[in-house]
């Protein structure tokens, strides 16, 4: 069980680093992908749904307090989004999910839901119509993420398609 | 019974399991500023930033520092401006003296580094590569060679979390120069704003917006940014005024921690204001 979360684990410490340093630089007006987002939903389509909300809980406390923001944050967005990730699990379903573009759809529409509960978490004053936080703070940032999954699409293994 | 229960676990355990991380998430986030959560925030952050300075450093090498170019055009300005301001400096000290006035412009400055950021819309967090061990403490201002940045949220013995202008839960206490009317400025998760001002003032666009001297954290007059923009509310008897800052917060690199330690209960009421 441990060993299992062991390897998306270590492959947070890298993205993180990557997140919190390279990322930075190639944000388009604060609007960034976020990788560990990735990370998380590729684990989830292939291990299930109980497995990824339990990674988000673990990588997003892990990224709270690493990068100085707000805890539980994270911990709480990624929850969520990966327990609706795990929605588009299916053991026949893991290759077609993770190796075709279908993959970045779902980091579409799971990486907005989770900009935007995380989004709605931290931003304390408010002032902000619905339809903004949904579109720049939610729907920005997942299809910068989305951009970011084409290279697992492109490079993942395709095995019996 | 127990069947019964076994079951509804069995059927509805990722509604379970979901509710149950939610709620612990939930809970952290509300016992973010108790000590504990401090302290392991503190220790987290303080082992995993030398992997971020030693990779920063690396990537610092390799992209164009757009901060320094600007430091560089700054330099040419400033060289220019040194010797208006020797001979104003020798007339200034002659009137000072005459007054008695005393010279509250000098505050120490520590020179800090960017090694990480956090980009969201709503959380504009900055690491910096000095800490407890330089003598900053939580609190102290954070500016630049244009103005105001942030200040210091957290610190550990060699780096600290720097809140920017861009985190909604960083309230400062402002000036309007030219009227000195004074408001509290807020980031919204879309604009810099300062809320509630009378119309009745005469605020233009383009006014100076500057720390206020009723801040205890901040020092008085260190230059934030311009109104841009004027909305009226709903009645027409109040402002909302948009603020332009001066800094260029995503482009920022090379900061200055300003070393003031206020006064401890002025600042305790404040720090409980941002929070």
């Amino acid at each position: 069980m441990i060993i299992q979360y062991l390897k998306p684990i270590l492959l947070f410490i890298p993205l993180a680093v990557i997140q919190l340093v390279i990322v930075p630089l190639i944000s388009i007006s604060n609007i960034a992908p976020n990788l560990i987002f990735i990370l998380i939903a590729y684990f989830t389509l292939k291990q299930g749904q109980v497995y990824g909300t339990i990674l988000g809980f673990i990588l997003g406390f892990l990224l709270d307090i690493i990068s100085g923001g707000l805890t539980g944050a994270f911990m709480f967005s990624f929850t969520l989004s990966a327990f609706v990730v795990g929605y588009f699990y299916g053991e026949n379903k893991i290759d077609i999910n993770i190796s075709s573009y279908f993959l970045l759809f779902i980091l579409f529409v799971c990486g907005s839901i989770n900009s935007f509960l995380y989004a709605v978490i931290s931003n304390s004053y408010s002032n902000v119509s619905l339809f903004f936080m949904m579109l720049e703070e939610g729907i920005l940032p997942g299809l910068y993420t989305a951009l970011f999954g084409l290279p697992i699409v492109i490079f993942h293994p395709k095995e019996g398609m | 019974m127990r069947k019964f229960l076994r079951r509804f676990v069995s059927d509805y355990k990722e509604y379970i399991l979901l509710i149950f991380l939610s709620v612990i998430s939930l809970t952290i986030l509300a016992q973010n500023e108790k000590p504990a959560a401090k302290h392991l925030k503190t220790f987290a952050l303080g082992n995993f930033a030398v992997i971020n300075e030693i990779i920063n450093s690396i990537v610092s090498i390799l992209k164009s520092d757009e901060s320094r170019d600007d430091l560089r055009n700054e330099n040419a300005h400033l060289m220019l401006e040194l010797n208006r301001l020797r001979k104003y400096k020798a007339e200034n000290e002659e009137l000072r003296s005459m007054i008695a006035l005393k010279d509250t412009s000098k505050y120490p400055l520590i020179p800090v580094k960017i090694i990480s950021k956090l980009v969201t819309k709503s959380q504009g967090n900055f690491i910096v590569n000095r800490g407890s061990n330089n003598e900053i403490r939580k609190g102290m201002p954070v500016i630049n060679n244009k103005g105001l940045v942030g200040l210091i949220m957290d610190v550990t013995e060699n780096y600290s979390v720097v809140q920017n202008l861009y985190n909604s839960n960083l309230s400062i206490a402002v000036t309007l120069q030219r009227i000195n009317v004074n408001g509290i400025l807020n980031y919204d998760g879309k604009n810099l704003i300062i809320k509630d001002v009378p119309t009745t003032y005469d605020v233009q666009i383009g006014d100076i917006i500057e720390t206020s001297d009723f801040s205890s954290i901040f020092p008085p007059s260190i230059p934030i940014g311009i109104v841009s923009k004027k909305e009226s509310n709903v009645l027409g008897l109040l402002h909302n005024l948009k603020v332009e800052p001066f800094v260029n917060i995503f482009a920022a690199n090379n900061l200055f921690i300003l070393k003031i330690i206020p006064s401890k209960q002025i600042n305790q009421l404040e720090m409980n204001l941002i929070k």
